[in-house]
């Protein structure tokens, strides 16, 4: 039935509406680099959305839990293959991604006749240098971009544009402040979220004429406090100051409370 | 595979091997040219280990590390054929790396025992070839358990715990003695030391095995050289700077000062 190429082309857009449907209800990621490393950040519901991949490697993804599995076992089994017969200076995101994970998320994408992965994903890197820290944001249909100060993961294009364009506005230095926005943009993005599909229940390209309120740092951190009763902030570092080659460690609860704005390091009375 | 994080298997798979029987049979005694040891100490364990790489009765290198860091909280000091050595300390490395990351906890203590213990029972035929023998200390501290721990290993692979210190290598029968008497009949037992008593003990061991041993390597003041000892505590493994072994070298060891 997909001999013709129009079939199959009809085809791929609907695995498109699909998967975009698939997303809707993701919580959001956010990445951003901060003077002596990179934060990565998400709400979950106890299942971990962050990992360690190598030295230097950090990832964040949204979708299936169970393809966001086998994509990390193939990334972890890729690079520490590649880092104990090279270096570990062999191993960064960019060869990682464009000659190993894109491909093979694209040709699943595009078999009709096969499942696609559910995911979407940011790969952190820390750089050898400070400035030289990037980001890989890799779509569910093998599209990558790279990213240098920030990058997001949101349940469309137009939600993650609303994500930017709010970290776009900040000053990021200290962790204290890479954690504020990460956690800001995040809601941000939830919000927009939320709205776009309660108003069309539909996935949208851009939400159009959104409520300026989203901005406003009130009713970001009422949002966040709200989806605190479910869920937890998730804060992973690759930390430029840890010693030894592995810069990966993750935010504990105590840590976070004093790096929140204050009303939201409580947890919820 | 995926869910047993083991990482030699993955390499396995993608056609590496180790330690493969040589067929030249080495007559010359290759096996352990060097002097580690450790020995509990107040706050944890300390590892130490000359510098010192021997071929038969020349000296091929002076500033060898064999005291190598496998993850933070555990170190393996090396006695025997550094290549294979090396080789071991790498798979391990990344064994310990690609366990936690895909299990998302630590390997335990134990665990990490038993992939060294792997690795040299794979390694039987080139060490008994002469060509890969390896007799290493695993040393570390288990988070779990809040304790330091010490092993050593012959060349088989059999485990064996040093309660309270262990040696390994050339010169080791010579300071083996030395530690023992002075953790039964010192002022206090080495699990009491501080720090700086703990680094001056292990500088006069390391000293003493290089007056007796001719394939270990003692102090070399002129040339900066100073063994490498490092200590493994519940916040993890920190070596000790040269400036200080000088330091405490000149004046609590040196007789010529």
């Amino acid at each position: 039935m997909y001999e013709e190429p129009y079939r199959w082309v009809e085809a791929v857009g609907n695995r498109r509406h699909y998967l975009d449907e698939q997303f809707k209800q993701g919580s959001p990621v956010v990445g951003v680099a901060y003077e002596t490393g990179i934060l990565l950040m998400t709400m979950s519901k106890g299942t971990p959305k962050l990992y360690e991949i190598y030295d230097r490697l950090a990832l964040g993804g949204m979708g299936h839990p169970a393809d966001l599995e086998k994509v990390r076992f193939s990334l972890l089994e890729t690079a520490h293959v590649e880092g104990f017969n090279r270096s570990p200076f062999d191993v960064t995101g960019s060869r990682m991604v464009k000659y190993g994970l894109a491909p093979v998320i694209k040709q699943a994408f595009e078999e009709v006749f096969k499942a696609p992965f559910i995911v979407k994903m940011i790969l952190a890197e820390l750089g050898q240098k400070i400035g030289k820290d990037s980001f890989l944001t890799i779509n569910y249909d093998g599209t990558f971009e790279e990213k240098s100060c920030y990058a997001v993961l949101g349940a469309t294009p137009g939600v993650e544009e609303e994500m930017a364009a709010y970290l776009r506005q900040q000053t990021i230095v200290s962790l204290e402040q890479a954690v504020n926005a990460a956690v800001c943009s995040w809601a941000v993005g939830d919000l927009t979220q939320r709205q776009a599909f309660e108003e069309t229940g539909e996935p949208r390209e851009a939400p159009a004429n959104l409520d300026r309120r989203v901005s406003d740092s009130d009713v970001l951190y009422d949002h966040i406090r709200q989806c605190m009763n479910g869920k937890s902030i998730e804060c992973a570092l690759l930390d430029r100051q840890m010693a030894g080659p592995s810069k990966y460690r993750t935010l504990g609860p105590d840590e976070l409370a004093t790096l929140l704005p204050r009303d939201l390091g409580r947890p919820a009375a | 595979m995926g869910l047993q994080g083991d990482f030699y298997q993955v390499l396995k798979e993608q056609g590496y091997a180790f330690g493969l029987a040589g067929q030249a049979k080495v007559e010359q005694d290759l096996i352990t040219a060097t002097t580690i040891l450790a020995f509990k100490y107040r706050d944890g364990v300390l590892v130490a280990g000359d510098r010192r790489a021997t071929a038969g009765n020349l000296v091929m290198y002076d500033r060898t590390d064999k005291v190598l860091e496998i993850d933070r909280h555990s170190v393996m000091a090396i006695a025997g054929v550094p290549a294979t050595a090396y080789e071991m300390a790498r798979v391990l490395e990344h064994s310990f790396k690609y366990y936690r990351r895909t299990q998302l906890q630590e390997l335990s203590f134990e665990g990490k025992l038993r992939a060294l213990s792997k690795l040299l029972k794979e390694n039987v035929a080139a060490a008994l070839a002469g060509t890969g023998a390896v007799a290493p200390i695993f040393a570390g501290y288990d988070i779990e358990q809040e304790a330091a721990k010490i092993y050593f290993y012959d060349i088989l692979g059999a485990e064996f715990e040093g309660v309270e210190y262990a040696v390994s290598g050339s010169g080791s029968p010579t300071i083996r003695g030395i530690l023992h008497y002075l953790n039964t009949w010192g002022e206090q037992p080495l699990s009491a030391s501080s720090e700086e008593q703990a680094t001056v003990q292990a500088l006069r061991l390391l000293t003493s095995a290089a007056e007796f041993d001719s394939a270990t390597g003692g102090v070399n003041r002129d040339a900066g050289l100073y063994p490498v000892i490092k200590f493994i505590t519940a916040d993890g493994v920190r070596t000790v700077p040269d400036s200080q072994l000088r330091s405490l070298f000149e004046s609590k060891v040196s007789r010529t000062t």
